[in-house]
């Protein structure tokens, strides 16, 4: 397992994040849980569709979405993990 | 429950919805002198983290206000939990039409809570309810005067649900005419570099929240990131 992104992804829980995964592929999301193998991610956006508004989710991953729980993304896949930048108005 | 930018906030309990969050609101009432007799508004006290720090750092006499009853339940029982020096007033009004008689407060502080609001009527009651002197204290969404070709901002106010977006001038003739003498404007440019920890909302999730929220915070997303340029921020010291 990949030490570093379990215990950033802990440190992150709760945070708006957009993680890029060793694909090339975006996610953004708040994240929901952690565990050995896999951060939750919470897509902005709920998890019926696929793109569309402004930037797009390029699938689920092979953990599939559940509401209330998220999708899962390995932590071994983590290229680079950033906070969205973020603001209320 | 309608899927808006407001029902979202209240609906995830996201404290210090405004801009600059807690950090600004300290440094705006740091600038002002507040004692233990001094009578303050929060008007629009959302959850009531703003009263809360208010209460306990100054002691003084706070009135907490929403018109929303979800968030005012929250800042219930924020205040209940917390151990604060003195009692919070909790109250559901309208902004626009307060409760509250002529010359009640020293300060009333309008946190990102005008600018959704009929801001003739609010303001006017605003001036109305204070002393004099009395300080009003607005932390306002403004349209950057530099920029005179947008033509589409009915997707921003319709989103937000903002009546008109005003530019600082329209801002200040409307406390002008509401009767505030002296006017003073800081301009506040939120920080949007990433690993800005500080600025960063705690989602805290349940698993019962309606997915369409998620698409609401997603649209806010873009549009803070589309309009970067277009919208700003200002804080209103108003004297009356």
């Amino acid at each position: 397992m990949s030490r570093y992104y379990y215990d950033l992804c802990n440190r992150h829980r709760g945070k708006a994040v957009e993680i890029t995964t060793r694909d090339g592929r975006k996610h953004r999301g708040i994240i929901r849980n952690v565990d050995q193998r896999r951060v939750f991610i919470q897509p902005l956006g709920g998890g019926r569709r696929i793109g569309g508004f402004g930037y797009g989710f390029y699938g689920y991953g092979p953990y599939g979405y559940r509401p209330g729980f998220g999708y899962g993304v390995a932590l071994g896949a983590i290229a680079t993990l950033a906070l969205l930048p973020w603001f209320w108005i | 429950m309608q899927p808006t930018y407001m029902n979202c906030i209240a609906e995830l309990g996201v404290g210090g919805a405004h801009p600059g969050g807690l950090k600004l609101t300290k440094e705006v009432l740091k600038k002002e002198k507040i004692v233990a007799s001094t009578k303050l508004l929060d008007a629009g006290c959302g959850t009531g983290q703003t009263a809360a720090y208010i209460a306990n750092k100054y002691g003084c006499q706070v009135t907490a206000l929403d018109y929303n009853t979800v968030v005012l339940e929250k800042a219930k029982a924020r205040f209940r939990s917390m151990k604060l020096p003195v009692h919070v007033h909790a109250k559901r009004g309208n902004i626009e039409d307060l409760d509250f008689a002529d010359n009640s407060f020293h300060i009333v502080l309008s946190e990102s809570v005008l600018g959704f609001t009929d801001a003739d009527k609010s303001i006017s009651e605003c001036s109305r309810i204070l002393k004099e002197p009395g300080t009003l204290l607005a932390i306002e969404m403004v349209l950057e005067d530099s920029i005179s070709d947008v033509d589409n901002l009915s997707e921003i106010t319709h989103f937000y649900g903002i009546p008109h977006l005003k530019t600082t001038e329209e801002w200040i003739n409307m406390y002008r005419n509401a009767g505030f003498k002296h006017i003073q404007v800081d301009k506040y440019k939120p920080n949007l570099e990433s690993h800005n920890l500080e600025n960063s909302p705690d989602f805290s999730l349940s698993d019962e929240i309606d997915d369409q929220l998620f698409d609401v915070l997603r649209k806010h997303h873009y549009y803070m990131k589309k309009y970067d340029n277009i919208l700003g921020f200002r804080i209103f010291y108003c004297n009356k």
